[in-house]
């Protein structure tokens, strides 16, 4: 049987409207007196269940993004849909969604578990129901033997627990992250970011997250978009956000890149001398003879003491090791070549068994493939 | 490599250097080796100040036991209980005090009613100019004293004054809105405001918009978040602002000696007549210490409810 077409095409976006939990469409917020929008004209879905990651330097408009999304601020246009249902009017407190703040923002002169259950009191919770709400969810957070305990006899990271707890234990359609594992140090800034994907798993809630971490983001997410100056910059997954991005300032923004200035060229860009460096063009509309701007990422150079070590790769140089620098895991060098002045390559280099490879001041070759060197637009 | 310092052009700031003077000065006048007492020395002033207070009060307790001799308008020699025997029998000083107390406890109402919002949109409006209006607000009455604004109330709502004047265009009036318990009330209450406003501002801001914002996220609308969040944690500021209000009312003088024209005296003012008007010192010694017992009552009574860690002093564990 043959549906009419008109029919198939709304059953489908009734569909669509069902699995995204969110949906932002042009929304700008505009401060106005002249500067350029904090947010401009932002897009993007969600999908039910997925975990999201707004990932951009302070001042990119991540934060004014969520805090729209969370009803704190009002868009100056566009729209945003939570749950199928569009949230444009509506406050906070009569939208879903459950956050976790930056500073935390508990209660101090509530009780763990008193923090826990405020938001059940102020949605009109079933009142009999509310104490095996509130263990179930400070068991979630690993916290059943605290609830009584106040927020300020709870370590940091007890109370970045109690923050996820209240934000959750109401079952909101998304839950709201605004960088709360900044001010952590690294050790349980590390544990929290497992912790959090393991309760957003258990729960299967729609996350947005907040940061300007780059680990934190790939490590979490499912989908990240990096934003600069007030625009999605990209949206994608964290290996394909990695591996292949979009433009200058997500590939500098994401891992340690080294940056070469050139024409564009077949098959890659011109060195100063007028040598092939093999690459491939990313930027849309990218032509020969160009202005352009190549980024390698650090771990994708090889480095080697001979130039037949490194056959394999499409483009080979030999270079001076400027500096050293001990990691721990790895080594990073820096190197110079003399066809390209002015620029510094950053080199990791695994070696599970060497002390120490090349010293300060050695030749060595360095290369690496056309694939690697990815060439876009030179900045304005 | 060396430089000579005398020959360096390098001059240390002329602040550094007078508080090396200062320093200098210092280990003459107060050498180091007497450093265990420098603590005690800080502490003087305030010592004199209590030393003081704690003398007179003396002097007073000591006064209070004497009656007047109505022939020789001396002091009695014998000591007696009579003055505060005369008191607990009066009527008249009954409802003095119970009228003091009633002042007293109807001012930190309408006060801390008037002054919260004052408070609050004064430390949470994102506005710079409103913030600046509110403040010149708060402190210009602090350059007018007390007598003259009890003169100023008195003008303004008088039986010819600008109220009952608004009060004649529409057709009602004129109310004898003077002399009367509401209008020393109004006068104290007025008085009372910017020292609300100053113990309650600080403690609204030490409370983070993020708890706010907080609050609202989990559910809870405006009255809501009031109730169960910003009330509780402002708590000590409020404790702290009806404390002075209810010590300065229950002692003021000026509003109702103005305000209530000889009809709603506080105990201040009866102390002042036994003192001034009747010379009475025994009779006006007694009165003195019954307001500093009954101030401190007072005070141990609204301690006791809520703490003395919530007057935001001492460290919470």
């Amino acid at each position: 049987m043959r549906a009419s077409p008109i029919l198939s095409e709304v059953t489908k976006t009734a569909v669509a409207g069902q699995s995204h939990a969110v949906r932002v469409r042009d929304v700008t917020m505009d401060f106005g007196s002249g500067s350029s929008p904090a947010v401009d004209r932002a897009s993007f879905d969600l999908e039910k269940g997925k975990f999201l990651t707004i990932l951009g330097p302070s001042g990119s408009g991540k934060t004014t993004l969520l805090r729209m999304i969370a009803g704190f601020q009002r868009p100056t246009r566009g729209d945003i849909t939570i749950g199928g249902k569009p949230v444009d009017a509506a406050p906070p407190h009569r939208r879903s969604v459950g956050m976790v703040f930056q500073k935390l923002a508990l209660f101090p002169h509530m009780t763990a578990a008193e923090n826990v259950a405020f938001p059940l009191k102020m949605r009109r919770f079933n009142p009999a129901k509310t104490p095996a709400r509130v263990r179930e969810f400070l068991d979630l957070v690993k916290l059943g033997d605290f609830g009584g305990r106040r927020v300020n006899e709870l370590s940091g990271g007890q109370q970045q627990r109690v923050a996820i707890a209240r934000a959750l234990v109401f079952e909101p359609e998304l839950l709201l992250l605004d960088e709360p594992l900044a001010a952590l140090d690294r050790k349980l800034r590390e544990e929290m970011q497992l912790e959090f994907r393991r309760i957003q798993r258990e729960l299967g809630v729609t996350t947005i997250n907040v940061t300007h971490d780059q680990r934190e983001a790939l490590v979490v997410s499912d989908d990240i978009i990096v934003m600069d100056g007030g625009i999605i910059q990209q949206h994608a997954k964290p290996v394909e956000m990695y591996r292949a991005p979009e433009n200058l300032f997500v590939s500098s923004f994401l891992g340690v890149s080294t940056f070469i200035d050139g024409q564009v060229a077949e098959g890659g860009m011109h060195a100063a001398d007028g040598s092939l460096l093999r690459g491939t063009p990313v930027s849309v509309g990218l032509q020969t003879g160009q202005r352009g701007r190549g980024a390698i990422r650090a771990e994708q150079i090889r480095i080697d003491q001979d130039q037949g070590g490194l056959s394999h790769c499409d483009t080979v140089l030999q270079v001076a090791i400027k500096d050293v620098i001990f990691e721990g895991e790895r080594l990073l060098y820096t190197a110079a070549s003399p066809i390209l002045p002015g620029v510094d390559f950053q080199i990791y280099h695994h070696d599970p068994e060497a002390f120490d490879l090349y010293e300060v001041g050695q030749q060595v070759w360095i290369g690496w493939k056309a694939g690697d060197l990815k060439v876009f637009k030179a900045a304005d | 490599m060396t430089t000579d310092p005398d020959n360096s052009d390098f001059r240390y700031p002329l602040r550094w250097r007078l508080m090396d003077g200062a320093e200098r000065l210092l280990e003459i006048v107060w050498p180091r080796r007497f450093g265990r007492f420098t603590g005690w020395l800080l502490l003087l002033p305030a010592l004199l100040l209590v030393g003081i207070l704690v003398l007179g009060l003396w002097q007073m307790a000591e006064s209070s036991l004497h009656v007047l001799d109505r022939n020789t308008f001396l002091p009695s020699e014998e000591y007696t209980l009579s003055n505060y025997g005369t008191i607990w029998q009066s009527a008249t000083y009954f409802k003095v005090i119970w009228r003091s107390v009633q002042g007293a406890v109807w001012t930190v109402v309408f006060t801390l009613l008037l002054a919260f919002p004052f408070a609050y949109v004064l430390v949470r409006t994102p506005r710079a100019w409103v913030r600046k209006l509110l403040l010149i607000a708060l402190f210009l009455p602090f350059f007018i004293g007390q007598v003259v604004r009890a003169y100023g109330i008195l003008i303004v709502l008088g039986t010819s004054g600008a109220v009952n004047d608004v009060f004649g265009l529409i057709g009602v009036g004129p109310y004898r809105l003077l002399f009367n318990f509401p209008a020393v009330v109004f006068g104290l209450v007025q008085y009372m405001l910017p020292f609300a406003v100053l113990m309650l501002a600080p403690a609204l801001t030490s409370i983070p918009q993020e708890t706010e914002t907080a609050a609202s996220s989990l559910g809870a609308n405006w009255l809501r978040s009031m109730r169960h969040v910003v009330l509780p944690m402002a708590k000590p500021g409020i404790v702290g602002a009806s404390l002075v209000v209810m010590t300065l009312s229950l002692t003021d003088f000026a509003m109702p000696a103005m305000l209530g024209g000889g009809s709603q005296d506080f105990i201040a003012n009866a102390i002042y007549d036994q003192f001034f008007r009747t010379a009475d010192q025994g009779l006006g010694s007694a009165l003195a210490l019954l307001l500093v017992a009954l101030g401190s009552v007072l005070v141990a009574v609204i301690i006791g409810l809520f703490g003395a860690g919530t007057l935001g002093m001492g460290e919470k564990k």
